[in-house]
């Protein structure tokens, strides 16, 4: 009975925290530090974007 | 039912590596504390999910993740180099096929902890690898805690932990230090978590953790564990902050506790100041002795369980007392070969000479150093969001003392477990200067003047 109990509490404290660990964006990207892929490898535009840009969207008055 | 539930658990906990690649980090660090395969029968005890948790961890980051700002530290060239030279010390055993069998496990647990600073690039994920290791600790601690208040652990060798096998964490000496080690990050989870942030519950659980670590000294009733509670609460006195409160509640608590110790318990704490009339004591005494004669003669070490061709001879000797003049010594001559150890610095000294034991001294005594000038960094005025860090670096400093002086008197030299704390503090260090390193000095600055200097135009 201890024994199940010592398995069962952690397990579940550990499967909660992994539970609550996936959705976290900060698990892969430090909000202090900068996102240096982002600065280097920016998407570029295909040819066909290039050559003809899309206007861009302007506001209705 | 047992069974089921932990190949589901590590199942499940695979399965989420998939999708965040950094899990199956924490899923290794999971495995080589609490031994699934051990714990159980079935299908985890005849799949080596040990290697496959490391392989899927070591592609993940390969693939998978950002490598940006990924440095190698000093501490772990030295890591590299002791690596290095415990492979070139196997090849030359005195007890090679000894040898390999303990360095087949030394060596996933050295390049563990050469790998682990460089999957640590947030604080998320150095708090996630701190909670995986506390809650993976609990799994043994939490039943030992328990069976300890109910039976008093009964007697030294005697308390059933989760596994009966008596190798890696569960076995006595060892987790009663290791149990204490934890402490520290524990009580700091319960500050500075986010994954489960502070509240009552948290708190709880936290200081349930803590009192159970505190009870594996008395229910495995190792003298060791009994000397990292004396040096963890010295320490913790450096870091408190009402030093006056916390010694008056420390010495009630002695207080209220010793009447509930169990007998035996006492009884073989008081063997700490006479070692003479205790087998062990002496026998450690004696190993060490060879030890050092053996280093004499085999400076570069003798390999991995080169302690297997000792053989020591001593005398114990004890007094009965009949009066206050009148005792009766008896005197036993002992002669014991093969005997271990039974501390980290001997064990270095004898299996890896002067060189094994410099390197490895040079990584702990770096570690101590480094989290020292970390909690002293950021100990005032800390930046915005930073307030955890010497809380953080003040634990993991404490676990590493406490690792140290009960490493004293076990051999725990290639523990896995210690070479997790050696990673965290690389990786909390490598991350700290990450952070540091974003914020650029300014390129020029400006000077004091009080007026700038008039030119006169030329005419």
């Amino acid at each position: 009975m201890i024994d199940i109990f010592t398995v069962i509490v952690p397990h579940a404290l550990m499967a909660l925290a992994i539970w609550r660990l996936l959705p976290r964006d900060d698990l892969d990207q430090d909000p202090h530090l900068p996102v240096k892929a982002d600065m280097f490898r920016q998407k570029r535009p295909l040819k066909a974007e290039r050559a003809h840009p899309k206007p861009a969207r302007t506001r209705d008055a | 039912m047992l069974n089921l539930f932990l190949t589901a658990f590590v199942a499940g906990f695979l399965g989420a590596g998939m999708k965040r690649p950094f899990l199956f980090v924490l899923a290794y660090a999971y495995i080589d504390v609490v031994g699934p395969q051990k714990v159980t029968w079935g299908f985890l005890a005849h799949v080596p999910v040990s290697l496959i948790a490391f392989a899927c961890a070591f592609i993940g980051w390969m693939v998978a993740d950002n490598k940006d700002g990924a440095r190698f530290s000093p501490r772990q060239f030295v890591l590299l180099a002791l690596l290095i030279y415990c492979g070139i010390t196997t090849k030359l055993a005195d007890f090679p096929v000894e040898a390999a069998e303990k360095w087949s496990w030394v060596w996933k647990a050295l390049i563990f902890a050469l790998f682990l600073p460089l999957t640590l690039r947030t604080k998320l994920r150095i708090e996630a690898l701190i909670l995986v290791m506390v809650l993976s600790v609990g799994v043994i601690v939490i039943g030992g805690g328990i069976k300890t208040l109910a039976s008093g652990g009964g007697g030294y060798g005697e308390l059933k932990l989760l596994v009966n096998d008596n190798t890696g964490l569960y076995e006595g000496s060892i987790i009663s230090a290791v149990a204490i080690c934890i402490i520290p990050l524990a009580l700091w989870l319960a500050r500075y978590g986010t994954i489960f942030k502070p509240s009552w519950m948290v708190t709880l659980f936290a200081w349930g953790i803590c009192f159970a670590c505190i009870l594996m000294p008395i229910g495995t009733q190792a003298r060791t564990g009994l000397i990292c509670v004396g040096v963890l609460g010295i320490m913790m006195l450096r870091s408190t902050k009402r030093r006056m409160t916390y010694i008056s509640l420390v010495t009630i608590a002695g207080l209220v506790a010793m009447p509930l110790l169990p007998q035996s318990f006492t009884e073989r704490m008081s063997t700490i100041g006479n070692h003479k009339a205790d087998q062990s004591a002496s026998t450690r005494l004696e190993v060490w002795k060879w030890t050092i004669d053996y280093a004499k003669t085999h400076p570069f070490g003798g390999g991995f369980d080169a302690f297997r061709q000792n053989e020591v001879v001593y005398e114990t000797v004890k007094a009965d007392y009949a009066g206050a003049n009148n005792a009766v010594i008896a005197k036993d001559r002992i002669v014991e070969k093969a005997r271990a150890y039974h501390s980290s610095y001997f064990e270095m000294l004898g299996e890896q000479g002067y060189p094994g034991l410099g390197l490895w001294l040079l990584l702990h005594l770096m570690g101590v150093l480094q989290m020292e000038v970390l909690r002293r960094r950021y100990a005032k005025n800390a930046p915005d969001g930073f307030g955890w860090v010497t809380p953080l670096a003040d634990a993991l400093q404490q676990a590493q003392i406490v690792y140290l002086i009960g490493g004293a008197f076990v051999g725990i030299a290639f523990q896995p477990f210690c070479y997790m704390l050696v990673g965290l503090q690389c990786g909390l260090s490598g991350y700290m200067g990450r952070i540091r390193r974003t914020v650029p000095p300014p390129f020029r600055v400006a000077r004091k003047t009080s007026a700038p200097p008039v030119l006169e135009p030329a005419m």
